[in-house]
């Protein structure tokens, strides 16, 4: 049914991960709301902001990383991660 | 009457919710995904696919098309930007306030806005043709200048501005116009008595009220011109050479034309994302000059 979709290994783990995300975005938000505040963003965001800039400053990182460096992707990784951990802590 | 629970009644709006939930996995949520699963593989066929990695995106990030295509797209929103925000206000600035002459003013400045892309694209066509065209003509042998948006890169580029800048203004200044019919008169009453010129009661009463539809105008249009297609595609079809190619017109040829689906992939991937930080400042924007 889902041939036509052609998944890899890969791509399947990526989605998993952020239906994953969501899953425990959701309950956690069910056990304890979410708050606004600010941060160094300036902007009023709750954890659920936060994550969604978070996820999008690491795919420019990811991209970012492509384009002007040919060292490994796994550091970019690193680095997108912490960009997600910094935003989603004090952003 | 005992109220329900108002919690079991949120739980109900999920039901509500789940239509909207169900149409955009089909229509937008499943073919993304299958554009990313493109996006990392050679595909000739369903069956017949090879893994490549990341491959697509260094070629999508360094390739020198397309990054010639996206500093050509910035530099035609930022072109559009500049000559469409201050043409619009002072459009709207221009436009009378009262009077029979609103409705006359109003319907001939939203003219452009109600003419389909691709019919603003063969009009403008025939319009900017040297041989032909009312435009290009009076271009061309009035003025004497040598002008044939076919064959000279600069003369496309500067059709396809002129004709965003004549569709879209309007836009703008419907925008401005509104804005500045909100401004309450005694603003203008207290500028009267202080005897301040015109241009101190735009600079200091007017366009400070401006800023919020301004933030909406400039988003809107940035955005739109960053995804431009249809009319440089009726008009120059991303010609002469390169010269009008955007990325959507490079992407569509890749997509569509040599059914490249996994470079598309990789390529439509980023400019998603870029379109998505756009999306997402706009939204921003838009919400917190509300408050």
């Amino acid at each position: 049914m889902f041939e036509w979709m052609v998944w890899t290994p890969p791509t399947a783990l990526v989605f998993a991960g952020l239906a994953l995300l969501l899953v425990v975005m959701t309950v956690w938000g069910h056990f304890s709301p979410p708050v606004a505040r600010r941060g160094f963003l300036r902007i009023e965001t709750d954890r659920g902001d936060r994550l969604y800039i978070g996820l999008i400053g690491a795919a420019v990182v990811l991209v970012g990383w492509m384009a002007v460096t040919d060292l490994s992707m796994w550091l970019a990784l690193g680095c997108a991660v912490l960009v997600v951990v910094v935003i989603g802590i004090w952003g | 009457m005992t109220r329900p629970d108002p919690r079991r009644r949120a739980n109900r709006a999920w039901l509500l919710v789940l239509p909207v939930v169900v149409s955009v996995a089909f229509t937008a949520v499943i073919p993304l995904m299958t554009v990313v699963n493109f996006s990392v593989q050679d595909v000739f066929s369903p069956t017949d696919r090879v893994f490549v990695g990341l491959d697509w995106f260094y070629e999508a990030v360094r390739r020198p098309e397309n990054r010639e295509a996206f500093v050509r797209t910035l530099l035609f929103s930022a072109q559009v930007l500049l000559v469409e925000i201050p043409l619009g206000v002072a459009i709207a600035v221009a436009m009378p306030r009262r009077g029979v002459w609103v409705s006359v003013a109003l319907v001939l400045v939203a003219l452009p806005l109600l003419i389909p892309w691709n019919v603003v694209g063969t009009i403008w066509q025939i319009f900017a043709r040297p041989d032909i065209g009312l435009g290009g003509w009076t271009v061309a042998n009035l003025l004497g200048v040598d002008y044939n948006y076919t064959l000279d890169s600069t003369d496309a580029w500067i059709t396809i501005l002129v004709m965003d800048v004549w569709h879209w203004t309007p836009l703008v200044a419907l925008l401005a116009y509104a804005g500045l019919r909100s401004i309450p008169q005694p603003y203008f009453q207290a500028a009267q008595i202080d005897g301040a010129s015109a241009w101190a009661t735009f600079r200091h009463i007017q366009l400070p009220r401006l800023r919020g539809v301004l933030t909406i105008a400039i988003l809107l249009r940035f955005m739109d011109s960053f995804m431009i297609y249809t009319e440089p595609f009726v008009v120059t079809g991303g010609g002469p050479g390169n010269a009008t190619t955007f990325l959507s017109i490079l992407l569509s040829k890749m997509a569509v034309g040599q059914f490249d689906v996994g470079p598309a992939g990789a390529f439509s991937l980023i400019y998603f994302l870029v379109v998505q930080i756009l999306c997402y400042v706009f939204f921003t924007a838009l919400t917190r000059s509300g408050r």
